[in-house]
């Protein structure tokens, strides 16, 4: 099993490093160890979270593809979609029927097509607009919804945070 | 299934923590039971196996009588959700052995060539590996009778067992999706077939409909027929054919939820 799995996992670094989707990089932490990767994702423009690079670690169980994996921002974050301890929770995390969450009926899904690459570009677009209807974070759902402004500079702070430069 | 060894403390509401885990928690345990103590394909058994499971059920037992005219043996599948699709790759490919002129129509069927599966529309990249997986199970079938054997060993090996479950789960997402005009009366509420695919078809563990059956049956042109036992009040099994019309070359056991394996007495 963990055999078609790491065949997968190798294929799929060396897709995303030959043709890397913009703003993002992903690989395993350790060549050792395929399972776990750490990804590098940049703060879409023309957003609250532009000119950020936030770090994630994505764990892959051993019979990827056929269950997705499960990825944790390793920074500070202030989002709707993300728990207080960085895990993401979007639709294509998830299997069909496994979300408790109750995600829209028309959001996409994990199924064994998708792929890393996948993942990173919803997760760049869940940063550019976030689902204040699944709140992982009902705090920042709330304040998304209600006072932008203050959102934003909670989020304009993480991103100088991210970058080193004095908050 | 459940834990005697919990006391009501452990399942005692804490909303500190996350319920959505717990719920999946408590899947992956019941999932877990389940493939530890059913194989992916059984053995088979003499149909009279299934009469020990209705000893107090009069309908059931009736049923089992007639099935047993009709069919000699059944294998058993695990029940995963994916059992139409491992049950029909199985009982087809294990029909080949025996049939390799059929086998070699079958090789050259556009499903089996990887420039069939990219026209389907999915992402060459991820297709490949699934393609390739499949076709090393189908390549071993080459080798006549004496590899059935070799089949069931791989079937039971979930590395490619399930991968042959999910290139089957593709061809039929890809079926459903070349008909959509047609197939789009069969999906209920207001979902389009693309969602449908997306949500029921092509996700592990997903389980299987008519629609998923005819789409499979008619996209590689094998003829199934399914054996409804059921609470109805026929005394008969009732069979569907898919496609209708259609030589048969698989025969399943459909109980409420589940796909079984049947082989008929004659052959």
């Amino acid at each position: 099993m963990a055999g078609s799995a790491l065949r997968r996992l190798m294929a799929e670094y060396k897709q995303l490093t030959l043709n890397p989707p913009d703003g993002i990089i992903a690989g395993p932490i350790n060549e050792e160890n395929f399972f776990e990767w750490e990804a590098l994702i940049t703060g879409p423009d023309g957003t609250c979270f532009e000119g950020g690079v936030f770090p994630a670690k994505l764990i892959f169980p051993p019979d990827y593809p056929l269950s997705p994996p499960k990825m944790q921002f390793t920074c500070e974050m202030f989002h709707p979609n993300i728990y207080s301890d960085g895990r993401v929770c979007i639709s294509i995390l998830h299997a069909p029927g496994d979300d408790p969450m109750g995600y829209e009926s028309s959001a996409e899904r994990w199924s064994p097509v998708q792929s890393v690459e996948k993942i990173l570009l919803s997760v760049v677009s869940m940063l550019a607009e976030p689902n204040d209807e699944s709140g992982a974070n009902v705090d920042a759902a709330k304040m998304w919804r209600e006072d932008r402004e203050e959102f934003n500079r909670i989020a304009q702070r993480i991103v100088r945070k991210t970058l080193g430069i004095p908050t | 299934m459940s834990d005697s060894t919990e006391t009501d403390e452990n399942n005692k509401y804490n909303p500190g923590e996350n319920q959505d885990d717990l719920i999946l928690q408590q899947h992956r345990k019941i999932e877990k039971e389940i493939s530890e103590s059913i194989a992916l394909i059984g053995n088979k058994e003499a149909l009279s196996s299934l009469e020990s499971e209705y000893s107090d059920d009069d309908i059931y037992r009736q049923k089992v009588q007639d099935l047993s005219n009709k069919y000699k043996s059944v294998r058993r599948t695990r029940p995963d959700g994916n059992c139409f699709f491992r049950a029909f790759a199985f009982a087809y490919l294990e029909s080949l052995l025996d049939n390799q002129q059929e086998f070699a129509k079958f090789k050259d069927t556009k499903n089996c060539s990887i420039r069939g599966g990219v026209n389907l529309g999915f992402p060459q990249f991820t297709l490949e590996d699934f393609h390739d997986t499949f076709m090393e199970v189908v390549n071993v079938v080459g080798n006549g009778p004496s590899a059935c054997d070799e089949l069931y060993k791989l079937f039971n090996n979930s590395g490619y067992s399930d991968y042959v479950v999910v290139y089957l789960r593709l061809i039929a997402s890809g079926q459903l999706q070349k008909e959509a005009e047609f197939y789009q009366n069969f999906i209920e509420g207001c979902r389009s077939v693309l969602d449908f695919c997306h949500q029921e078809v092509e996700p592990m563990f997903k389980e299987s409909d008519h629609i998923h059956i005819i789409a499979l049956s008619s996209a590689l042109n094998v003829g199934v027929r399914v054996r409804y036992m059921d609470r109805g009040d026929s005394s008969e099994v009732i069979a569907h054919d898919f496609p209708e019309g259609s030589k048969v070359a698989v025969h399943l056991l459909y109980r409420p939820g589940h796909y079984d394996i049947l082989y008929p007495s004659t052959s």
